[in-house]
């Protein structure tokens, strides 16, 4: 049996099952990776390997934080917080709602974020009695960029800072300032295409003040003790990242670290929490390595990488390749499998090139490319589903006209700044 | 559905799963409803009385009292019993009934409205014959706030704390309530 062959059609298969969402995800990543091993194209003892441990317990770590600290009602006190902050000013929530949007998503997963706040923004929308649209496509945008910023903020930064020991400084100091510059311009670029659509009078204003005033943030606080102790310990965990490799520590261990401390000193039901793990993603992230893993181990990345550098003589080239591509593959496939994808052969490339700026390229790519288009990424599709159920219609249409223009304006700008920095 | 749609919906499914349920089901615990958004403008209290409201509670007034508002009290003598009573005993005991009952009306009416008026609040009052479930009703279409007691109409037990005819009124009107 050819088993490149095998590899490539059951790492095809399972990508258009993934996209055509016909079964979960997780399933579908299962079943190409129980595929790949009863047929022994992975195996078992190879497993390890391909397995990354890191990724995965990062992101349980950081989930175990999160469901601990959910509970106190954080998270919806800093959503009426930036509601009574705006004042009812439309521009105010667009741009307040966008900052806390992309703080929050760099430290925690989007789709978590955008569950935590969209209902806020859209109870902002229809008191303001405006078009909830810009406000949502806003949060969108700024959820996938405010990811981009961190090792930690998006499932692909994770895979990336796994794959190449990258330190949470390397993200932040590479992609933290384009993320920055791409935040305060999608601001302003959805603030000029609907600036039509957000205003409000005096009155109106001075109404919806009041009865935002009438939002009590403190009864957000389920428990105010753990409350506290949830911001200590995600205060702690960031802290722990920014040193994590002067200590020698992988970014795994302090998420688990931090995971183990808040179970320990919050005293909350660990069945509870742990039962919350979004058990489907982690296993929808390992049977992707696997698949993965088949390629690898059957050479099919290195043949791929090997026609990549043959057809693309510099770094310069690979950089804008690579971005290039990974944002328009992103904009139509989930960004976790290409991400999954794109590594090794990144990582095969490095015989004949310094790949450490491919490395922000695919981050770049795979972050920013989910702003073209609605089923781009999780949080699109997230935002979208909640705004459907309220009754709030986002087409594809009415989001690639905005996303696409989005994704190339801040894609264009962090190609820009790699550039001038690696190749310049 | 489209495509698009049907697409959206099972992506949400398998990616947000029953997560949102539970993140707006945590919201709506302290969020205002829609109807609630809107801060009702009071200008017309409506508060019916008849023999069978008593203790008026201190809070009641002081909450009507903020608003600036005109109070309407009306106490409704209940035709049909009036007629019941000439026809199963005589005239002169249904005629005995009415007479009481305004005695006792005007004598509440003066009461509570000198109440009202302590805290600031102008009073109308008016007594007459009708029905008291319907004629509330019908009164409260023009008020713009109903303050009714739960023993309206008739006396209340411990298995039945609102008596019917207040249950009936507030089933039936379109305005803010308060049931004392």
């Amino acid at each position: 049996m050819n088993m490149e062959a095998v590899a490539l059609a059951v790492f095809l298969f399972t990508y258009a099952l993934i996209m055509s969402e016909r079964i979960h995800r997780a399933v579908a990543a299962m079943f190409g990776a129980s595929i790949v091993l009863v047929l022994r194209i992975v195996p078992w003892d190879k497993l390890p390997t391909y397995l990354d441990l890191d990724t995965i317990f990062l992101l349980m770590g950081m989930m175990i934080i999160v469901n601990t600290a959910r509970n106190s009602g954080l998270f919806e006190y800093i959503a009426i917080k930036t509601a009574k902050l705006a004042k009812g000013s439309p521009i105010k929530v667009l741009i307040l709602f966008s900052i806390v949007t992309a703080v929050v998503s760099s430290v925690l997963d989007n789709v978590t974020t955008v569950l935590l706040l969209t209902p806020m923004l859209i109870y902002i929308a229809k008191l303001m009695e405006l078009n909830p649209i810009p406000f949502l496509l806003s949060e969108i945008f700024a959820s996938n960029i405010g990811g981009t910023a961190t090792l930690i903020g998006d499932p692909p930064n994770i895979m990336i800072g796994s794959a190449a020991k990258l330190s949470f400084n390397d993200f932040l100091l590479n992609m933290g300032p384009i993320a920055l510059i791409d935040l305060i311009l999608t601001i302003g670029f959805v603030y000029l295409a609907y600036r039509n659509s957000l205003k409000v009078d005096k009155d109106k204003k001075n109404k919806i003040v009041r009865t935002l005033e009438r939002l009590d943030e403190k009864a957000a606080i389920k428990d105010l003790t753990l409350f506290r102790k949830s911001v200590t310990i995600i205060l702690l965990v960031v802290l722990l990242f920014f040193v994590h490799d002067r200590l020698g520590l992988e970014p795994a261990i302090v998420a688990l670290f931090g995971a183990s401390l808040i179970l320990l000193w919050s005293k909350e039901d660990p069945e509870g929490i742990l039962e919350k793990i979004e058990w489907p993603a982690l296993f929808f992230f390992g049977g992707l390595f696997i698949i993965v893993g088949s390629l690898e181990e059957t050479g099919v990345i290195l043949q791929v990488a090997q026609w990549m550098i043959s057809h693309i003589h510099s770094q310069g080239g690979a950089l804008f390749v690579i971005s290039w591509f990974s944002a328009f593959a992103s904009a139509i496939v989930d960004n976790i499998p290409l991400t999954a994808a794109m590594i090794p052969l990144i990582k095969n490339m490095g015989a004949s090139m310094n790949i450490y700026p491919l490395w922000w390229a695919l981050s770049l790519g795979a972050c920013l490319g989910g702003n073209g288009t609605a089923i781009g990424a999780s949080a699109n599709v997230v935002v979208i589903g909640i705004a459907e159920r309220e009754g709030i219609k986002i087409t594809f249409g009415d989001f690639l006209k905005v996303g696409a223009i989005i994704m190339t304006l801040t894609v264009a700008v962090g190609v820009g700044i790699l550039w001038v920095r690696y190749v310049w | 559905m489209g495509l698009y749609s049907s697409l959206i919906r099972r992506k949400f499914r398998n990616i947000a799963g029953k997560r949102y349920d539970r993140i707006l089901k945590e919201y709506k615990e302290f969020l205002l409803a829609e109807e609630e958004m809107v801060l009702p403008e009071i200008s017309s209290i409506l508060m019916p009385l008849d023999r069978f409201v008593k203790d008026i509670p201190l809070e009641l007034y002081e909450t009507l009292s903020s608003y600036d508002a005109r109070v309407l009290l009306v106490y409704i003598i209940d035709s049909q019993v009036f007629s019941i009573i000439n026809q199963t005993l005589s005239r002169d005991a249904s005629e005995e009934f009415k007479r009481k009952e305004e005695i006792y009306g005007l004598k509440i009416l003066r009461e509570i409205s000198s109440e009202l008026e302590n805290f600031g609040l102008k009073v109308q009052t008016r007594l007459f014959f009708g029905d008291k479930g319907e004629d509330v009703i019908k009164l409260a279409a023009d008020h713009d706030l109903l303050a009714i007691s739960k023993a309206y109409g008739s006396e209340i037990t411990k298995t039945s704390p609102l008596s019917p005819v207040a249950f009936k009124i507030i089933q039936h009107v379109n305005i803010p309530t308060i049931i004392y």
